[in-house]
C-alpha cells in the first residue's frame, strides 16, 4: 500500500489569508500578565490559528518552522509571537481538542514541538467521507488510503492531502459507527478499507 | 366703621356664611372643573395609545423617530420605560402607550449585557457605545440601534445595581459593565489612550505633568484591571486601549 506524503509543514504558506484585525493590535504578540486579558488572547489566537491552517490547508505545526511564518509574524508592525507563547497556545488548543501533540516529537520528548491541527475534528471528517463515498456510489468499494486523499474522486473534496494520521483517525471513526472496515490482504497486510456507506 | 364690615353677632354670621358660599361655589367650579379635565384626560390618553399603536413599526424600527417620541413623552411628564417588566401590569405608562417601547428597551439591554459579558476579558468591563452598536447592527433581521438608544437603555440598567453605568472618557461614551468605577488616575490616561490608541510612562509623565513612581502605579492598576494590553515589544512599553482593536 503506497505511504502518503503529507504536506511538509515547513514550506512557507503563501497568503492571501484575510487576517482579522486583532492581527494588526501590536499587544496580540506579547504574552499578556493579565490571566483574563491573556484568555482571551488565548481565546482570539485559536481562532486565528485554526482559520489560517484551514485556509492555507495545513494539517500540522512544527513549532520550530512555523514560528517563521507571517501568521506569528507581523512585518507590518514589526511584531513577533516568541516561540514558548506560541508553544504555550498549542498546549491550550490541545487541551481544548483542535489540536493534538505528535509524541516523541523533538529531541527532549517533554518538549513538544510538532501538533496536528483539527480545523475539522475527526468525527467531521468521518461524516464528510462517509457522505462522498454515498454520492460517489462507492459503497462496499475497497480504498487504499492513498486512493481516498489523492485519488482522482476526491479531487475537489475537502480531504484532499489530508495528513495521514487525521485520515486513519477519521476511519477509525467509520469502523467504530460499523461504516467501515479494514480489509487485510492474504499475508495479514493492510490492503485497504471498506466501506459499508452510511444508513 | 363701615357697614359692609358689619359689626357684633350678625357681622359674623353673614361672614360665615359668605364663606360657606364661596365654599360651596367653590366646590361647584371644581368638581365641573374635575369632569372637563377628567374628559380631556380620556381623549388624550386615548389619542397617546392610538398614536403610540399606530406608530409601533416606527419606534421599534427608527432610531430619530423613537428618540424624538420619547422626547415628547418627557416633555409632557410621561416615562415611557417607568413600569419594569417584571410586573406585568406596570405603570399606567406603559399600558397606555403598549408595550413597544418597553419591550424595545428591555431587550436592548438584554444584548448589551450579553455582549459585554462576552468581551469582558478582553477589555476588562470598559467597552465603547460604538463597538456595542456595531456588534448589535452586525445581526441581520433587526432594526438598527442608535447609540442614544444603547446609552438609554444602560441608564434603565443602572438602578438595578448591576454595575452597570456610561462613562464618557475623551469625548466618547463607554459602557462599564462591571462595579469598579475608575480611579480619577486611571480615568485620565483612559482618556489619554484614546489620542494614539496606547500610552507610556514618558507619554503620561510628559503630557500631564506626573512623577514616574505615579505614572508606574496607575499603568500597573490599568493592567490589573485588565483595562489595558501590554505591547513589551515596544521600547519603552506600551500600553494600548483594547477599544482600539477593531479601529
Amino acid at each position: 500500500m503506497s505511504t502518503l506524503t503529507s504536506p511538509t509543514s515547513s514550506s512557507t504558506p503563501s497568503t492571501s489569508f484575510p487576517f482579522p484585525s486583532i492581527y494588526s493590535f501590536p499587544p496580540f504578540f506579547t504574552r499578556q500578565p493579565n490571566s483574563q486579558t491573556w484568555t482571551s488572547q488565548l481565546s482570539l489566537w485559536s481562532s486565528l490559528i485554526l482559520a489560517y491552517c484551514r485556509y492555507n490547508r495545513i494539517w500540522r505545526i512544527d513549532l520550530n518552522t512555523a514560528i517563521e511564518w507571517d501568521l506569528f509574524n507581523n512585518r507590518d508592525i514589526s511584531r513577533s509571537l516568541k516561540l514558548e507563547t506560541c508553544r504555550e497556545i498549542l498546549d491550550s488548543m490541545v487541551k481544548k481538542g483542535d489540536a493534538e501533540w505528535v509524541s516523541g516529537s523533538g529531541s527532549n520528548p517533554s518538549k513538544n514541538t510538532s501538533a496536528i491541527i483539527y480545523w475539522r475534528r475527526p468525527e467531521e471528517w468521518a461524516n464528510i467521507i462517509a457522505d462522498w463515498i454515498d454520492s460517489t456510489g462507492q459503497k462496499n468499494a475497497i480504498l487504499t488510503l492513498y486512493e481516498i486523499a489523492e485519488g482522482d474522486l476526491s479531487y475537489s473534496q475537502d480531504f484532499r492531502g489530508i495528513d495521514a494520521t487525521i485520515l486513519r483517525k477519521a476511519l477509525d471513526v467509520l469502523i467504530r459507527r460499523g461504516q467501515a472496515q479494514i480489509m487485510k490482504s492474504a499475508d495479514g497486510e493492510e490492503a485497504g478499507v471498506k466501506f459499508f456507506g452510511s444508513q | 366703621m363701615t357697614m359692609r364690615r358689619g359689626v357684633g353677632l350678625a357681622a359674623f354670621d353673614n361672614h360665615q356664611r359668605t364663606a360657606q358660599q364661596y365654599s360651596d361655589l367653590g366646590s361647584t367650579f371644581l368638581q365641573t372643573h374635575i369632569s372637563e379635565l377628567t374628559d380631556q384626560l380620556l381623549t388624550f390618553q386615548a389619542a397617546l395609545k392610538k398614536f403610540a399603536q399606530s406608530h409601533a413599526d416606527e419606534i421599534r424600527s427608527d432610531p430619530v423617530f423613537r428618540s424624538e417620541f420619547v422626547k415628547m413623552c418627557s416633555a409632557i411628564g410621561v416615562d415611557p420605560l417607568a413600569s419594569s417588566r417584571a410586573n406585568k401590569k406596570g405603570s399606567f405608562w406603559a399600558e397606555l402607550l403598549g408595550s413597544d417601547v418597553n419591550d424595545f428597551f428591555f431587550e436592548l439591554a438584554v444584548r448589551i449585557i450579553e455582549i459585554c459579558r462576552r468581551t469582558r476579558d478582553e477589555n476588562g468591563g470598559l467597552m465603547l457605545v460604538e463597538d456595542v452598536k456595531q456588534q448589535i447592527n452586525s445581526l441581520p433581521g433587526r432594526p438598527p440601534v442608535s447609540q442614544e438608544d444603547i446609552v438609554r437603555a444602560v441608564d434603565t440598567l443602572a438602578p438595578l445595581g448591576h454595575g452597570f453605568g456610561i462613562v464618557r472618557l475623551a469625548n466618547k461614551d463607554f459602557i462599564r459593565s462591571v462595579p469598579q468605577e475608575l480611579s480619577r488616575d486611571q480615568a485620565v490616561a483612559i482618556e489619554a489612550t484614546q489620542a494614539l490608541g496606547y500610552i507610556s510612562v514618558p507619554i503620561l509623565r510628559d503630557n500631564l505633568n506626573w512623577e514616574t513612581a505615579r505614572c508606574i502605579a496607575v499603568l500597573d492598576d490599568l493592567v490589573a484591571s485588565g483595562l489595558v494590553w501590554v505591547d513589551e515589544q515596544a521600547r519603552p512599553k506600551e500600553y494600548w486601549t483594547p477599544s482600539w482593536i477593531r479601529q
